[in-house]
């Protein structure tokens, strides 16, 4: 459409337009009145929570199909680095001192980067790949399997933005034949990578020292209960490690595991996730958080938030902050509270926090942003959130048209 | 001079005093005066039949058909039957918020939508919304089938059909998913989010091929790719007016930025369509160069808001005529039944393809002098009539009850279908 054709049609108007005013000034007072501010009012305070493209709007973006995030990672620099999925994994940056989102890059051959993502104290990126989940295992025959990658960002600030080119990668390797990456910690002190594949539930270590990897057996052997159609194992979506370096996830029938880094042996324990009888082989670890104190918190698939006291191996059941299944992220905040995204798919993302002081839950809301031009724009998936180092939380928008998200908690 | 502006002034007040008449058949549909609103659902099918989806919220929309020959109007059925979810404790299934299509079965293919989803707050838990149906309506046997739910917990706001490859796609609300279903094999694809609340579009179109078009953001167009089988952004953009205040108290939820109603013109093989802000009627050949080419062609807008910021938000009622005109039921105030705050009659507004010329026909009214306080939904029939869906004001009469479905500001409403003959009366004023 052209602007001239616009102003053709105002100009044509015009000369009505002097008529209609004569009229006006006859009535006036009856004019009709002004959109009232009411309706600009959402759930959530409006200036906590903003979002930036994946790009420079409005085409210079990742592209739809392409930019589910389901990754996020804090730099030691700050930055926030992200992994889309779709059609087309990419990678991303974004910098809170330029507030906007790099991109960096296609990531080659990859489809999925799912909880797969973390940064190195010496600021080289890891991402691990795999082909789309939590889709009953489809997908995978003739997979060779999901591939751990290093980006460095050396300077990556005097680049120019890349959508339609390969980020440059270095190919550790495939972690798992067959299998892909579903879940991913990066232990620096020890320089070790662990991770949970999908859709069976292996369990690796990536040497970054020797740059080899060993797997140390499964965290799920059997299907769990269903349809004879279902063909899903319980397979934690998170890991989290202690400060001897011990890896925590859940696996088969709800119940926790310990890879115990002094024995390197992979160990189910008896402690159970929080859940209803019958439902605990269903239950999966989703995300995990930990405070500045090193107590860990964990969000469970059924929704539930939970405390694990390491000592004693002995989870405390700490309830639901919304009625949805799903706890898809959780951060501490500055302000000493635990925050957390949460939702099943086809329903609404909502937020939550959780006060340890006062054991209170507080409902925030749907990820909603309703500033020009977008009035509004919701997420109703979200599927990754990690904390900067100023305290803004950043969530990432899992859909076909996603954007990062900006939770400023106070 | 001041007694020359005056003069100037007085004649301009009489001329719009004597604003021109169009004057409208109408039909009532008997024993549904309830139904309180109409969006997009009109359709006349090859037999000349014209099929109407009426809304009603917190109960059950109804299909209803009008038969021409016979000037007859029967209620086909209730959507909570229809859908099998009677008794279901359900939010009810309360709109037909699509356009019909015929398919080669013969059939008529339709969806539903539910009416109010209290700010997402029943999306799940107690009386949530199971989904709306794709459904399909057999003349021959005067039964409707239901085809199941298109996404679970999301109305189906929009439809159209793919001819080739009789598929049905929709946009689903509020998840603004764009879903297709096969009508051989019964299966519904989702094919992803399309659209955030910056824009929802409310009005799909399908080219001769079987690929399809709608609106997202800033006025831009994606395409479902039939020969690719996947959604592209386009980055065409059809004219629109930033988004900004509007001066009569629009909906929040009213996108602005989208195309509100298209249509695909088999003759010249292009969509023509309303943008939903500030009227602007183009043309989107989408065959021309890479991408396609959008051409500004009127203001579909009464005179007074050519050029202005505050046009009424665009209404559905756009049809083309087998006379090669685009008919458009204008309002000029804004309007959504009984969410309406001011109320003024319609206008049918006439946009003549092959002169490239726009005709205010004047007010819209009944014979009995009644308005047409706006419409929803309109549909050309093969031998050129044009029918409009819409509300109609009621007066009371003496010893008769009132029949009414609310009030559009302060004058008592119920919906009509009204029958408009170009060939006899256009242009015509009283």
């Amino acid at each position: 459409m052209k602007h001239s054709e616009v102003a053709e049609a105002k100009r044509r108007g015009f000369s009505v337009r002097l008529l209609a005013a004569c009229v006006l000034l006859l009535c006036a007072g009856a004019a009709s009145g002004q959109r009232h501010l009411g309706y600009d009012d959402l759930t959530t305070r409006q200036v906590r929570l903003d979002l930036r493209d994946l790009g420079y709007p409005p085409i210079d973006v990742i592209p739809s199909d392409c930019s589910a995030i389901h990754a996020l990672a804090l730099a030691p620099s700050g930055k926030i680095y992200g992994a889309t999925s779709g059609r087309q994994s990419h990678l991303f940056v974004f910098s809170p001192r330029r507030n906007y989102v790099q991109p960096l890059g296609r990531i080659p051959n990859t489809v999925a980067v799912h909880h797969a993502l973390a940064v190195d104290a010496d600021g080289m990126v890891y991402l691990g790949s795999t082909r789309p989940v939590d889709n009953n295992g489809e997908g995978y025959a003739g997979y060779e399997g999901g591939r751990l990658y290093r980006y460095d960002p050396t300077g990556e600030d005097n680049r120019p933005i890349q959508i339609e080119r390969d980020c440059v990668l270095e190919d550790l390797g495939v972690m798992v034949r067959g299998e892909g990456i579903y879940a991913m910690l990066l232990d620096a002190p020890r320089r070790k990578i662990y991770g949970l594949t999908y859709p069976n539930g292996r369990f690796f270590v990536y040497d970054l020292a020797t740059k080899t990897v060993a797997i140390k057996g499964a965290v799920a052997e059997s299907f769990r209960p269903g349809e004879n159609d279902e063909r899903e194992k319980s397979i934690a979506r998170a890991l989290v490690a202690d400060d001897e370096g011990n890896i925590y996830g859940s696996g088969e029938d709800g119940r926790l595991f310990v890879y115990e880094a002094a024995t390197q042996r992979l160990i189910k324990l008896a402690t159970a996730l929080p859940a209803e009888r019958a439902r605990l082989p269903f239950v999966v670890i989703d995300s995990f958080a930990k405070d500045a104190q090193g107590n860990i918190y964990g969000g469970t698939s059924d929704g539930y938030l939970f405390r694990w006291l390491l000592k004693e191996r002995r989870v405390i059941n700490l309830g639901k902050a919304i009625r949805q299944y799903r706890v898809r992220g959780l951060v501490f905040g500055a302000n000493g509270k635990l925050y957390g995204v949460g939702g099943e798919p086809g329903v609404m993302a909502h937020l939550f926090s959780y006060d340890p002081r006062t054991s209170e839950f507080d409902l925030l809301g749907f990820i909603d942003v309703s500033r020009r031009p977008y009035y509004s724009w919701q997420a109703y998936q979200a599927d990754a959130m990690i904390a900067g180092d100023d305290g803004t939380i950043y969530i990432g928008q899992s859909e076909r048209r996603s954007k990062l998200f900006v939770f400023y908690p106070w | 001079m001041i007694k020359s502006l005056l003069c100037v002034l007085l004649l301009a007040v009489c001329a719009f005093g004597q604003a021109p008449v169009v004057t409208l058949e109408h039909r009532n549909f008997p024993g549904l005066h309830e139904a309180d609103s109409a969006y997009s659902a009109l359709f006349v099918a090859s037999d000349g039949k014209v099929y109407a989806g009426l809304d009603f919220s917190g109960g059950a929309a109804h299909l209803v058909v009008y038969d021409p020959v016979k000037d007859t109007v029967r209620d086909l059925g209730d959507m909570i039957y229809a859908t099998g979810e009677n008794g279901s404790g359900s939010a009810p299934q309360s709109k037909i918020h699509v356009k019909f299509a015929e398919g080669r079965d013969g059939k008529i293919y339709f969806a539903t939508h539910y009416a109010i989803d209290f700010d997402r707050a029943r999306l799940v838990g107690p009386r949530s919304y199971t989904g709306g149906h794709w459904l399909a309506y057999d003349p021959r046997t005067d039964a409707i089938s239901d085809l199941g739910i298109g996404r679970a917990r999301n109305g189906l706001i929009t439809m159209t059909m793919a001819k080739p490859q009789q598929r049905l796609f929709s946009i689903s609300d509020p998840h603004g998913h764009l879903l297709a279903f096969d009508i051989a094999t019964r299966q519904t694809r989702d094919y992803g989010r399309v659209n955030n609340w910056d824009s929802l579009c409310r009005s799909l179109a399908a080219d001769d091929e079987g690929n399809v078009y709608g609106t997202f953001g800033e006025g831009r167009i994606f395409k479902y790719d039939v020969k690719d089988d996947r959604l592209k952004d386009l980055s065409l953009q059809i004219p629109h007016r930033p988004k900004g205040i509007n001066s009569h108290g629009r909906d929040y939820l009213k996108s602005e930025s989208g195309w509100r109603v298209v249509i695909w013109d088999e003759i010249d093989k292009k969509i023509y369509g309303i943008e939903e802000s500030s009227c602007y009627l183009f043309s989107f050949d989408p065959k021309r160069g890479a991408e396609g080419e959008v051409s500004l062609l009127a203001q579909m807008a009464l005179d007074k808001y050519v050029g202005q910021r505050t046009v009424p938000f665009a209404t559905l009622a756009l049809a083309l005529g087998t006379n090669r005109k685009l008919y458009y039921a204008a309002v000029p105030e804004e309007f959504d039944y009984s969410g309406s705050k001011s109320v003024a009659a319609s206008h049918l507004l006439v946009y003549d393809l092959a002169r490239k010329q726009k005709t205010d026909l004047g007010e819209m009214r009944l014979a009995d002098g009644r308005r047409v306080l706006g419409c929803n939904a309109a549909h050309a029939a093969p031998d050129g009539t044009i029918y409009f869906l819409g509300a109609v004001e009621v007066r009371p009469e003496a010893g008769k009850p009132l029949e009414i479905a609310g009030k559009v500001a302060d004058i008592p409403y119920r919906l009509a279908l009204l029958i408009y003959k170009p060939s006899l009366s256009e242009g015509k004023t009283k």
